[in-house]
């Protein structure tokens, strides 16, 4: 009985951390058989009721990439371009062939990412902020999906330490809460709920992100066969979250 | 020393190692709040080729150019009517990033097209830098073929 709250907490860590999909490791197979150089980034498609969640993804989604070690095509001139082609809905592009548009710019690989939530939901003195996204990479060869993952963040702001005073004080407490939330709710700010979801996405490898591309330091790609080799020996469990 | 605390001071230096890897290839100079702002606010576009421009200036000098800045930009000259601009930015993107040269190379034949027809029917002894802003020349669908 005494071991009940650890089994509890241990138990609700895993539910907490089933949350999210996870990539199947033959998806990842055919990533590291593909081994793509380049990765086109189309406009993204929005199932949110917020009209501007698509450009805004849109804009966050070169720099991880990048950063993972890929050539990313120019954003806003895709999407320019695309728009030139009649592909100014993003529906129209999700519904093209992954060969055909590769072609086009001369893609390896092409991201596609839809917007599943967005929203800012107001509750008494709280606005809590929702990102849902899926992401998916398809081969420009061959159209098959490489690797996809869908990440899920919420915020919800924690304003108003316990500054005790009183009632005087609870009351001045309830305010600024009320304010804050206010304020978040008229102007959330996503960027910084965005960047973890792609952080999330593209980065936990081995796992569910992505492997290092072309453009990796040998500093980053010894690190990750070091963490690889571990992970192959069972001294890391498959997928961390 | 047994076995097993050496393996978990290695993991234990492996994941501290994890969490300071953090440090980036390029400078970005917030291109992503830049681009979604030119989105939110399209008319504002003079903001967005400064910003591009900003970005250059700042990443060069490091050589920190991120993938995709020089063709962003060269395709700002190019909406513009800036082609000679357009074609060098074009071109630079071409050579630093090999993964670019076929996309550049329809975007240089797309603006010799357009400075041949420029010639063609030319009015005025004007160059076409100098009636930038004027004539804002839609970008032909041409890129497909």
């Amino acid at each position: 009985m005494k071991r009940m709250p650890l089994l509890l907490i241990l138990l609700s860590f895993l539910t907490l951390s089933g949350c999210v999909h996870r990539a199947e490791p033959s998806k990842q197979e055919k990533f590291l058989a593909a081994s793509p150089r380049s990765i086109l980034i189309v406009p993204v498609v929005n199932k949110s009721v917020d009209v501007t969640a698509a450009d805004y993804m849109l804009s966050t989604l070169a720099t991880p990439i990048a950063e993972r070690g890929y050539y990313v095509f120019p954003t806003n001139t895709v999407k320019r371009v695309l728009e030139d082609e009649g592909l100014a809905d993003s529906s129209l592009v999700y519904s093209a062939a992954t060969s055909k548009l590769a072609n086009l710019f001369g893609a390896d690989v092409v991201l596609y990412v839809v917007v599943e939530q967005w929203d800012a939901q107001y509750a008494v003195l709280t606005t809590t902020t929702t990102v849902d996204l899926s992401y998916q990479i398809r081969d420009g060869k061959t159209d098959d999906v490489l690797w996809e993952n869908r990440v899920k963040m919420v915020y919800q702001p924690n304003s108003g330490g316990n500054s005790g005073g009183g009632l005087g004080g609870l009351v001045a407490q309830l305010v600024v809460k009320a304010v804050v939330a206010a304020m978040q709710k008229a102007a959330p700010n996503y960027m910084p709920l965005v960047h973890q979801a792609n952080a999330k996405a593209f980065l936990r490898y081995p796992g569910t992100g992505i492997p290092f591309g072309p453009y990796a330091t040998a500093e980053e790609l010894k690190k990750e066969k070091s963490i690889n080799e571990l992970r192959n020996r069972g001294l890391i469990p498959p997928d961390r979250d | 020393m047994t076995l097993a605390t050496k393996y978990l001071f290695f993991i234990f230096l492996l994941f501290s190692l994890i969490g300071c890897g953090a440090h980036s290839h390029y400078n970005w100079s917030n291109y992503d709040t830049k681009m979604y702002q030119h989105y939110k606010n399209p008319a504002e576009r003079d903001e967005f080729v400064q910003a591009l421009k900003d970005i250059l200036d700042n990443a060069e000098p490091e050589g920190k150019v991120p993938p995709g800045i020089y063709a962003e930009y060269g395709f700002v000259m190019y909406e513009q009517g800036n082609n000679q601009q357009a074609v060098l930015y074009f071109q630079k993107e071409a050579e630093k990033w090999p993964e670019s040269r076929a996309f550049m190379a329809k975007l240089i034949a797309n603006v010799n097209n357009r400075a041949r027809n420029q010639k063609a029917n030319v009015q005025s002894p004007v160059g076409p830098d100098a009636d930038a802003g004027k004539t804002v020349p839609k970008p032909s669908a041409e890129v497909s073929k």
